[in-house]
């Protein structure tokens, strides 16, 4: 026996209990910094998303005055909109370049050797000619005159705007130059060129490759919302009816068993083998359409509904039996004393779990693909019931579609997808816990 | 309480090994110790009685610092181990309880093989200079805690394979491998059958000839069987100290009279 | 109309138990209420199943005995029998489209004759596309199916009414006061539960069906050999793909592997410091700070590695180190899957630190061992089922986690022929199970080829090892909780 305690000051600490101290700290040091390593993850997570996406809500608007003449657009000189409909988008091109050029010389603008008037309304969004062109045939009247029209800057404008691109970068890419970022420059001064808030990508359907600007989240919006209608339709009562019988009248056999244990695997199971399951049940056996918001709240009702199960069980069981005790002793039924005390009871924690089930099947990405989801949609579906069935996209789904595209553009839509996302789960988990703290009873 | 044989008392010359001074322990709002003074001696052994929630586990735990490990437990007043404050800062807790050693009322041995359990605290502390070292202070432990024929043949076994008397005693000699100055005991043997703790109460007295030992009990007659000193707390208080003979017999405090006699508790 | 009978059952049945009373409801078995739902239901759920049946087996019935119709010659050698199935059934659709939109009156549907009307041409007129000029035999076939349809659909909503009106009369004849409505309608609401709990057992059911088919299919073109134990994933739609599945599950483990190297410290370290030593203020804060990260969908990561952490790593880490890999990487998505694991390990292993008894942590203390060997040496020790239990589930989270690595860890099999560093080399692209159905399944696919069907052996097998995993760590962590209660 070495190291003698007995009969040692306690004051005197011992290299032993010193060492012993030191690795203490150590250990301490090592959870303290767990901590710090996952709240730190979390905070660069979100502010590369916030700070890559918060771009998508601003986007730079072009106003000009443009002329429409009536010798391009009205041939006949008739306003009539069957025949004005001959002229193309194409035909409207010219004349937002024109506008572009007229502008540019009013303010003293000196053409650049090598610089085309082309070049100069490309500055503009493509998708400008197509607004010009669904402007006048609402408006017949206004052929012949000139009009104040704000249009959206082409996608690398509007990365310029917002310090994405810059000359350095202007010079080496293929669909932007140097002069043209001196235009912007100019029309900038003229009062012609600004950043706003960007309602439309909330509302405005995706747009195609080359048009990143004019790309928004209306259908995938609308489709994530409809797939969370279904979900909520389906898998609230059918979760809900399973966890009362398993809860309250399932006996203890082979079948409870295998639900018990079917229940909390499903729960475990990878989400890509839902979607598997989708489109083998519900696409290639069952004939449902692709792309359809109907398969894939369906598949993430299956999702879901463990979720819901476990959370309503919970509830269930946090319900004390002296509840039960009390309906069944003044003569109720087990099913009257279910449904007529104990279900209410349960109540709000079922509404806290099913909203936390519904937050996560809005983020659910996997599956969806499978359904074919990711495919490029630019028609609003239909308003319900029909809707369910027409071809939709979905906010994550929307996400990952953007990502896979090559225009830079789109990676600041992904992010600002991303962000619409969060704000729609922190509102749904937010709702969630003011519930849970609302309605929270202790027995 | 006729039949109750009072422990033989202490000859020798007792020394003062822990003095207390001015206790007061508040948990929260509660104030669960108030103004308690006691002197425990070395080499004898000292017993807490009195009814449940009367502090005396409390008053045990603040002996070795137990205590500090809950939150909003705060204790005042001056505890003097050999003379030494063992709650300023300098000291160290985990220095404390090496001197101060602890058994709990449930025997808690851990997941580990008896060897590994006994030579937790060996280990540790660095006591054993090798292998052999430590076998020695093992097997010395476990004869002093009366455990060493049941067990010499498993010491691999685990050591929650052991029945709830066995467990109690691999406890107490997990406690005494440290070699302690002072043993607590928290009601060692409430979980115990009678056999068992008549066991572990033959274990106290042999304890006795090395330590000072502190042991809370709510059954008196143990208190009567195994103690010199007796100190009975009632609602935070400590209502009387003295020999356990004089306490059991001739107490001089009404409310240990009530008590004793089995009016209050 | 099911459902008017149903009311009309309801009320029916209602009055005829009142008046069976004396109007007085208190003599009755059961509520009035329950008197009228046992009648609704008696017209409503043989009706509906009857209903659903036939709606199975008429076009069954239909197509087996218009397809007698199109002789065996009047298929050509580009088709099937099944193709000129779905012309029949498009002709036919179409024809009822023509007549809805008024191009076209009922009896001119069923005299139409291919040699006299360019039948194309009026369908497409109404917007039915056909992809060819139509057959006599085809265009006959289409007709007759039309009939049999609308006579099966007549003959169906007479039957189906009918039952409908029994049902609700009979439970209305049974309506007195001495009839047990309540406990009928108890019952069958309890047959409504128990079917609601069984879809939990459906679900899986379809979910091995589904993919038990399809890779029987598969196995049917591709040995399944090659597929088990072939080292070379190489799909080739023209045919002759290399299909082995190691290159994919090599991918997938090391991913995971990274995955957990990160998160298993991290997570156990968290969940030590959360239950042991944070006060109630750093709990309060960290705790629902670090859950956050369990509530990001995984598409957040899958961006979160392609912008940040792959060019991150490119930029800072390869290319200084000479490797000129692109953004996606193994370590890329290991990195990030280990970060979105950080929560659910530390959240489970937190449950299972706070489970250890306190006694043994006054045991140890007691001691004078400090918190950190008390940590060490004996809750760790007495955690480790329960810990083990949980790496587990992480492990089958990161094996089935999809939007990462099809995001992060890029489209190249690992290259296992190529020799041992290339396949270990963390900075490589490298492809995972997950990634290749997603990658196997979405476009245009042709559920015929084996470079489709192979998605279904993957997910499979997919759905095997996670379930394996998951059995195995909830019965480890079962076992567990029972030693502490």
């Amino acid at each position: 026996m070495s190291t003698e305690i007995q009969g040692s000051s306690l004051f005197a600490i011992t290299d032993n209990v010193r060492r012993r101290n030191l690795a203490e700290k150590r250990f301490r040091a090592y959870g303290l910094s767990a901590i710090a390593v996952g709240i730190i993850a979390l905070i660069v997570l979100l502010s590369s998303v916030l700070s890559n996406g918060s771009g998508a809500f601003m986007q730079t608007y072009v106003t000009l005055q443009v002329e429409l003449p009536a010798d391009k657009l009205d041939k006949q000189g008739n306003r009539n909109v069957e025949e004005m409909k001959s002229v193309s988008t194409f035909g409207y091109t010219p004349l937002i370049r024109a506008a572009v050029v007229a502008r540019a010389d009013q303010l003293g603008w000196g053409m650049p050797d090598g610089m085309t008037p082309k070049d100069m309304g490309a500055i503009i969004s493509k998708e400008a000619a197509a607004q010009l062109r669904r402007f006048v045939l609402a408006n017949p009247d206004v052929v012949g005159m000139t009009v104040t029209l704000e249009m959206l800057a082409n996608g690398r404008v509007d990365g310029y705007m917002k310090g994405r691109v810059d000359r350095e970068i202007a010079a080496l890419d293929g669909n932007v130059s140097p002069q043209q970022l001196d235009l912007v420059d100019l029309l900038v001064e003229g009062g012609n060129l600004e950043k706003r808030f960007n309602f439309a990508f909330l509302t405005s359907p995706d747009a195609s490759g080359q048009r990143p600007e004019a790309a928004g989240l209306g259908v995938a919006i609308l489709g994530s919302l409809y797939m969370m209608m279904i979900v909520l339709v389906l898998a609230l009562p059918i979760g809900v009816a399973a966890s009362i019988y398993l809860e309250e009248f399932a006996p203890t056999n082979k079948w409870t068993d295998l639900i018990e244990v079917n229940i909390s695997n499903l729960a475990a199971v990878p989400s890509i083998v839902f979607g598997i399951l989708g489109l083998a049940i519900f696409i290639n056996f069952g004939g449902m359409p692709q792309s359809a918001p109907i398969v894939g709240g369906l598949v993430l009702t299956l999702m879901t509904l463990p979720t819901i199960i476990i959370a309503t069980r919970a509830s269930l069981k946090s319900v004390p039996p002296s509840i039960r005790d009390a309906a069944l002793g003044v003569g109720a039924s087990k099913m009257q004393s279910v449904f007529h005390h104990v279900l209410p009871l349960a109540a709000p924690g079922i509404l806290t779990g099913t909203i936390i089930g519904l937050a996560q099947a809005l983020g659910e990405t996997a599956p969806l693909l499978l359904i074919g989801m990711v495919a490029f949609v630019k028609e609003f579906p239909a308003a319900p019931p029909e809707g369910f069935f027409d071809p939709a996209s979905a906010l994550p789904v929307q996400v990952y579609n953007w990502t896979q595209r090559a225009d830079a553009g789109f990676v600041e839509r992904a992010s600002g997808a991303i962000i619409v996302l969060l704000v729609f789960l922190i509102i749904m988990n937010a709702v969630a816990v003011m519930l849970r703290r609302r309605f929270e009873r202790r027995w | 309480m006729n039949d109750m044989r009072i422990a033989e008392r202490a000859t020798h010359v007792s020394t003062r090994k822990i003095s207390a001074t001015g206790v007061q322990v508040h948990y929260g709002d509660t104030h669960a110790i108030k103004d308690v003074n006691v002197e425990i001696e070395d080499k004898t052994v000292t017993a807490f009685i009195g009814p449940s929630g009367c502090g005396k586990s409390t008053f045990l735990r603040c002996l070795n610092r137990m205590n500090d490990t809950i939150d909003i437990c705060r204790v005042s007043g001056q505890i003097l181990l050999d003379g030494e404050d063992i709650y300023d800062p300098k000291v160290d807790p985990v220095q404390l309880r090496a001197k101060v050693g602890m058994v709990f009322q449930k025997p808690n041995p851990f997941p580990k093989s008896i060897y590994d359990n006994v030579a937790y605290g060996p280990r540790i502390h660095g006591l054993a200079k090798n292998k052999a070292d430590l076998d020695d202070i093992v097997e010395k432990s476990l004869r002093r805690a009366a455990i060493w024929d049941e067990v010499k043949d498993r010491l691999d076994a685990p050591g929650t394979g052991l029945s709830g008397g066995q467990q109690q005693r691999l406890c107490i000699a997990r406690a005494v491998a440290t070699q302690p100055e002072v043993l607590l005991m928290d009601e060692p043997c409430s979980a115990l059958d009678p056999i068992a703790t008549a066991q572990v109460e033959e274990l106290i007295d042999d304890l006795r000839q090395k330590f000072s030992v502190v042991i809370v009990t709510h059954s008196m007659q143990q208190a009567a069987r195994v103690s010199q000193k007796t100190a009975f707390f009632h609602l935070g208080n400590l209502v009387e100290f003295g020999e356990t003979g004089q306490i059991f017999t001739n107490p001089i405090d009404p409310r240990t009279e009530s008590y004793i006699t089995g009016r209050i508790g | 109309m099911v459902f008017a009978v149903a009311a009309i059952g309801f009320w029916a049945a209602r009055n005829r138990a009142m008046t069976s009373a004396d109007g007085d409801s208190r003599a009755l078995h059961s509520l009035p209420n329950y008197y009228g739902t046992n009648a609704a239901l008696s017209a409503i759920v043989p009706s509906l199943a009857v209903l659903a049946l036939w709606l199975i087996m008429q076009p069954l019935l239909i197509e087996t005995s218009v397809s007698k119709l199109i002789p065996d010659a009047a298929i050509s050698e580009d088709t099937t029998r099944s193709l000129m199935m779905s012309d029949v059934r498009r002709i036919a659709h179409g024809l009822d489209t023509a007549i809805a939109e008024g191009g076209m009156t009922p009896d001119e549907a069923t005299g139409l004759r291919s040699e006299l009307t360019n039948l194309r041409e009026r369908l497409a007129s109404v917007g039915v596309a056909l992809g060819s000029d139509v057959q006599a035999e085809v265009l006959f076939a289409a007709q007759k199916y039309r009939m049999m349809t609308r006579r099966a659909s007549l003959y169906m909503m007479f039957s189906v009414l009918t039952l409908a009106m029994i049902g609700a009369a009979y439970a209305w004849s049974r309506s007195d006061k001495d009839f047990r409505a309540r406990n009928i309608v108890e019952k069958a609401v309890l047959a409504l539960l128990i079917s609601a709990a069984s879809i939990a057992i459906l679900t899986t059911l379809g979910i091995v069906m589904s993919m038990l088919f399809e890779t029987w299919n598969f196995f049917g073109q591709y040995e399944a050999t090659s597929f088990f134990f072939g080292i070379k994933w190489a799909p080739d739609f023209r045919g002759d793909s290399a299909l082995g599945i190691l290159p994919l599950l090599w991918g997938t483990l090391y991913i995971s592997l990274i995955a957990l190297v990160v998160a298993v410290p991290i997570g156990l370290f968290a969940a030590i410091y959360m239950s042991e030593y944070a006060g109630p203020g750093l709990r309060a804060v960290a705790k629902p700070l670090i859950e956050i990260l369990a509530g990001i969908p995984t598409i957040v990561y899958g961006l979160f590695a392609l912008l940040t952490v792959g060019p991150a790593l490119r930029d800072y880490f390869a290319q200084p180190l000479g490797f000129s890999g692109g953004a996606d990487s193994v370590l890329t998505a290991g990195l990030v899957m280990g970060i979105m694991l950080i929560p659910f390990v530390s959240s489970l292993s937190d449950d299972i630190i706070n489970a250890v008894p306190q006694s043994l942590r006054d045991g140890s203390l007691g001691l004078g061992a400090t918190k950190s060997e008390t940590i060490r040496q004996v809750i760790i020790p007495a955690a480790l089922p329960g810990i083990v239990g949980a790496v587990l589930l992480a492990t089958s989270r990161a094996i089935g986690e999809t939007m990462i690595v099809v995001m992060g860890a890029g489209a190249a099999a690992a290259q296992l022929d190529k020799g041992l560093l290339e396949a270990i080399n963390p900075l490589e692209a490298m492809t995972t199970v997950t990634t290749r159905i997603v990658s196997q399944l979405t476009g245009d696919t042709d559920f015929a080829a084996p470079e489709t069907l192979v998605a279904f052996a993957l997910g499979l097998t997919l759905f095997v090892i996670t379930l394996g995993l998951n059995v195995l760590a909830l019965y480890i962590v079962r076992k567990y909780r029972e030693q502490y209660e």
